[in-house]
C-alpha cells in the first residue's frame, strides 16, 4: 500500500515537471507555429498519453498535439 | 667594250658635270635620309618637289621614333596583359577549388540533415512535425518530376522558401552555424529538388 502510494506521488510528480518543462512548451509552441495555427506562446500543457498533450496558448486557443502514424498531428480544441 | 663603257663613263660624268646643282641636290637627300636625321630642316625648304620624297623620310622617322616609344608602351601592356590572364588563368584554377571546398560544405545534403536530427535547437515533436512538411513537399517534387501539373517549379518554388524559412527560425537563435550552413545550401538544395536528375540521384 505504501509503495503503490509512493509510486502515484512520484508519477504525479513526473507529470507536474513535464508540465511545466519550458523545452515542451518550446516544442509545443513551435510545432503549433509550424502547422500554421495561431498561438503566440504555450502557457501549459497537460500530457495525455505517449507524444499525446494538450497545450493552452497565451491567445487562450487550446490545441491537441499528438503523433498519429509518424504524423504530428495539431487539433483544435 | 670596255672602251665603250669608259667613254661613256666620260660622257655621263661630262653630264653630271654640266648640271652639277641637281645631281648634288638629289643625292644629299638620300644620304641625309640615310645618315643624317639632323639635316632635314634646311632642304625640306630648300626643295619643294624633292621634299616629298626627302622629308617624309626623315620626319617619318623622328616621328616614329617619337611614336615608337608611345605605340610601344601601349602596346606593351596589352602584351603583358595576355601573359597576365594566362598567369591569372592558373591562378583562378587554384582559386577555383579553394572555393570548392567552402561550396562541398552547403552541398553536404547528408551532413546537413544529420545535423539536422542531431541539433538540440529543436524538440523532437518539431523534428517530427517539420520532416512531416519536408516529405510533403519532396512529394510533391516527385509528383512534379513524374509529369503531373499543377504543382509547377513556379508553384513549388515558394514552399520550399517557407518551409526553409521554418526551419531557419528555429534554428537561428540557438544553433546558428546549422541555421547558416543551411541557409548558405539553399539554392544547392533548390538545384537538387528541382533537377529531375539529381533528385532521382538523391532520393533512390
Amino acid at each position: 500500500m505504501r509503495t503503490f502510494a509512493i509510486l502515484l506521488a512520484t508519477c504525479a510528480a513526473a507529470t507536474a515537471l513535464a508540465a511545466a518543462d519550458p523545452k515542451q512548451k518550446q516544442d509545443l509552441t513551435a510545432v503549433i507555429a509550424l502547422n500554421g495555427k495561431p498561438c503566440g506562446e504555450v502557457v501549459s500543457y497537460a500530457v495525455q498519453g505517449d507524444n499525446d498533450f494538450v497545450a493552452t496558448c497565451k491567445d487562450k486557443n487550446r490545441y491537441r498535439v499528438y503523433v498519429k502514424e509518424g504524423r504530428v498531428v495539431v487539433e483544435k480544441k | 667594250m670596255r672602251a665603250r663603257s669608259i667613254a661613256a663613263l666620260v660622257v655621263l660624268s661630262g653630264c653630271t658635270a654640266s648640271a652639277p646643282p641637281p645631281a648634288p641636290e638629289a643625292p644629299p637627300p638620300k644620304i641625309a635620309v640615310a645618315a643624317q636625321p639632323a639635316a632635314p630642316s634646311s632642304p625640306p625648304a630648300q626643295m619643294p618637289a624633292a621634299a616629298p620624297a626627302a622629308a617624309p623620310a626623315p620626319s617619318p622617322a623622328p616621328e616614329k621614333v617619337a611614336t615608337a616609344p608611345e605605340q610601344a608602351a601601349p602596346k606593351a601592356p596589352p602584351k603583358p596583359a595576355p601573359p597576365a590572364p594566362k598567369v591569372a588563368a592558373p591562378a583562378p584554377t587554384p582559386a577555383a577549388p579553394a572555393a570548392k571546398p567552402a561550396a562541398p560544405p552547403p552541398l553536404d545534403l547528408k551532413s546537413l540533415e544529420d545535423r539536422l536530427k542531431d541539433t538540440s535547437a529543436i524538440g523532437v515533436l518539431t523534428k517530427l512535425s517539420l520532416k512531416n512538411q519536408v516529405d510533403d513537399l519532396v512529394g510533391r517534387f516527385k509528383a512534379f518530376h513524374g509529369g503531373q501539373r499543377p504543382p509547377t517549379l513556379g508553384e513549388l518554388r515558394p514552399a520550399f522558401e517557407l518551409l526553409l524559412m521554418k526551419v531557419l527560425s528555429l534554428l537561428q537563435d540557438k544553433d546558428g552555424a546549422l541555421a547558416r550552413d543551411i541557409n548558405a545550401s539553399r539554392e544547392s538544395i533548390w538545384g537538387v529538388l528541382a533537377d529531375q536528375d539529381k533528385f532521382a540521384r538523391y532520393t533512390s
